[in-house]
């Protein structure tokens, strides 16, 4: 066995690793032409000017300098990031606590809990753009499924997304009605995990659910919630479709839905007002965007790394 | 220390029913055994005395209040999990004081039972160290420590000695034994192992098929098995078991071998005649038999021998020279015979 393993290493050295490469190939092309290339000029068009066709001369950090400092447009990005973090924060609390109670009510596995895991599950599957269209449509002032319901017990119309005090968290609803079923996936996963005897020994000891919850279960499924709030902080930065479908390009009304995600797509390849392409702000809204997710998620994971433990 | 009634329990997963009518009486400060082969329905007993498994019918009390509906927490009850099951984030110390904290007790109360239970259990060195950081036998004592903190009213252990090795295990059964003689406390233990049943229990309960075939103390059942299951179940190497009918001049085994029973009243038609391997040695006249397998270790010799069509084992105390194909005479040890009737209850003796 093993000398004719050196036997066919000797007399075809070429063979094993044209057969490697081969099969590296395809994944290569494809990862140097839709993500290499496109980030590199990402990085290299955001130095350029625009005449709106094409790059018409390198400017240091002046695009850097206009989204950041100068107005109207630095006042645009700050508006779009202070969007992202209310999700952020917002996705946190909402999408992932809730994730938390209902992967714990579905550990205790009560009657009919695999039909929920199911329903829970199931809107993750649906396209961003359907939910988005759906729920404009639940939401329409006056012929939505929400207000018709709140119709029934005397509330007046509300226009959910023409309002901008609800419009950022109408958008929001939609999104944690979106992937709610995945952190509780996620979460349920690592509550399984921690051993069912793990759990009946808390019982014995004493603890009810909130002990058990908050002493026993969450600082057993760390690794778990790593994994969630990383990536629930990487789709909150790179939030786009959504909005989009439910509020527009221009984070309507009145940038109250406005993002990064938006304010870049419009930057960079124009909005439907208009039409005017800046590919060099856009490049460096984008750059900025990588730099924020790629850091914060490099500190983060370090930091919540330290709270794993080996079960 | 408490004592756990449990009268007629059935326990059904749906259609399936697993327990039949189980009822034991575990005295104040009993050392009570399960024993039985798996799925036998011995650790769901013990699950349902925790609360941990709803109970389907019957009832179990702990000193004469009825505790179905009382939920785990509530029950005052300790359990040592086969796989220990320690907190894996909190170092010993916490594991052993987690109870306590819930129960909110003084802090120095605390710190000195954890002492107490640390020094009984040689823990001391090690309270600060996580449960990753200790070995399968050091796990096995913080799973009993975090008990014994709790001073409760029962302890429950579920298999703790399976996952340790031979020799951790020997050691382990006469810690446990030493534990329960100190502290008192009733304990209800569920193993498979029928050694460690004989060695540590006040009492042994033995199951099989979700009934209770027999309750006893270790050498009543040794003695005077009930059934042909607690029979074979109880000593190792277990008891020589042939099938046959009493006749005229004694038992007459299948293959028409004849052995005597002089101390038996022929009223009820024997069906199985039974002798421990202990119980037989080699003589000069006796049941003739071709020695096939002999397994000395140092104090003992098993030898495995055919007498007829029927394969007896004795197991010797004296260290004897014998090869296999040897022809020997085997004689059972008359006072020691066990006979079993149709149903496989066994017969008694007139001594």
């Amino acid at each position: 066995m093993n000398s004719g393993r050196r036997h066919t290493k000797k007399a075809f050295p070429w063979r094993r690793s044209l057969w490697i490469a081969s099969l590296l190939t395809p994944a290569l092309v494809v990862m140097v032409l839709f993500v290499l290339w496109p980030l590199l000029s990402a990085f290299r068009l955001a130095f350029y000017e625009f005449n709106g066709l094409q790059p018409t001369g390198f400017i240091g950090f002046e695009n850097f300098r206009k989204v950041l400092f100068e107005q109207p447009y630095s006042g645009w990005t700050y508006n779009a990031l202070k969007h992202n973090i209310i999700a952020f924060v917002a996705l946190m609390v909402f999408e992932n606590g809730t994730a938390f109670l209902l992967a714990y009510a579905l550990l205790k596995a009560l009657p009919g809990h695999r039909i929920h895991q199911v329903i829970v599950f199931l809107p993750v599957v649906l396209s961003a753009v359907i939910v988005g269209f759906l729920w404009k449509l639940f939401l329409h002032p006056l012929f939505g499924l929400v207000n018709q319901t709140l119709a029934l017990v005397g509330i007046g119309a509300i226009p959910w997304l023409g309002n901008e005090n609800t419009a950022l968290g109408s958008v929001l609803f939609a999104n944690v009605w979106h992937w709610l079923g995945f952190p509780t996936l996620v979460l349920l996963a690592g509550m399984q995990r921690v051993g069912k005897e793990v759990i009946e020994a808390a019982r014995l000891d004493g603890a009810g659910d909130y002990v058990l919850m908050t002493r026993i279960i969450w600082p057993l499924i760390a690794p778990s919630v790593t994994i969630v709030t990383i990536l629930t902080f990487i789709g909150s930065f790179n939030w786009f479709e959504i909005p989009y479908v439910m509020a527009g390009l221009t984070g309507s009304p009145g940038g109250a839905t406005d993002v990064l995600g938006l304010y870049f797509y419009r930057t960079a390849f124009g909005s439907t007002t208009t039409g005017i392409q800046d590919f060099g702000q856009g490049s460096a809204l984008a750059v900025m965007m990588f730099i924020i997710v790629a850091g914060v998620t490099a500190i983060a994971l370090r930091y919540l790394r330290r709270r794993e433990i080996e079960l | 220390m408490s004592a756990v009634t449990i009268s007629g329990v059935d326990k059904a997963y749906g259609k399936a029913r697993v327990i039949h009518g189980v009822s034991v009486e575990i005295a104040a400060g009993e050392f009570v055994i399960l024993v039985g082969p798996s799925g036998c329905g011995k650790s769901t007993l013990l699950r349902m005395i925790a609360g941990l498994e709803d109970i389907s019918a019957g009832e179990i009390a702990l000193d004469g209040k009825v505790i179905n509906d009382i939920a785990p927490k509530s029950r005052d009850i300790a359990m040592v999990f086969q796989n220990y099951a320690l907190y894996p984030h909190m170092t010993v110390r916490e594991n052993m004081a987690f109870a306590l904290t819930l129960k909110k007790t003084d802090k120095g109360d605390i710190d000195a039972k954890i002492m107490r239970a640390a020094t009984i259990l040689g823990l001391q060195d090690l309270l600060e160290r996580y449960p990753r950081q200790l070995s399968g036998g050091q796990r096995q004592r913080v799973a009993m420590g975090r008990a014994i903190v709790r001073d409760p009213k029962v302890f429950l252990f579920d298999e703790p000695l399976s996952n340790l090795d031979a020799k951790l295990r020997v050691q382990m059964r006469s810690e446990i034994k030493a534990l329960h003689q100190r502290l008192g406390t009733t304990i209800v233990y569920v193993t498979h192992d029928q050694v460690e049943a004989m060695t540590m229990a006040d009492k042994i309960v033995v199951m099989n098929c979700g009934v209770v075939e027999q309750v006893g103390a270790p050498l009543d059942l040794y003695d005077r098995p009930a059934n042909l299951f607690v029979a074979q179940f109880i000593g190792s190497p277990s008891m020589n078991i042939l099938q046959g009918s009493t006749t005229a001049e004694g038992f007459t085994a299948s293959d028409g071998t004849v052995f005597p029973l002089p101390l038996f009243e022929k009223t009820e038609t024997a069906l199985a005649w039974g002798i421990r391997p202990e119980h037989l040695r080699l003589a000069d006249s006796g049941v003739p038999a071709v020695v096939e397998v002999v397994e000395p270790t140092g104090a003992e010799t098993l030898i495995v021998a055919k007498a007829g069509n029927n394969t007896l084992s004795a197991l010797l105390r004296e260290r004897i020279r014998v090869a296999p194909g040897q022809h020997v005479f085997l004689a059972p040890d008359l006072t020691q015979l066990h006979l079993f009737n149709i149903d496989g209850r066994r017969i008694p003796s007139t001594v």
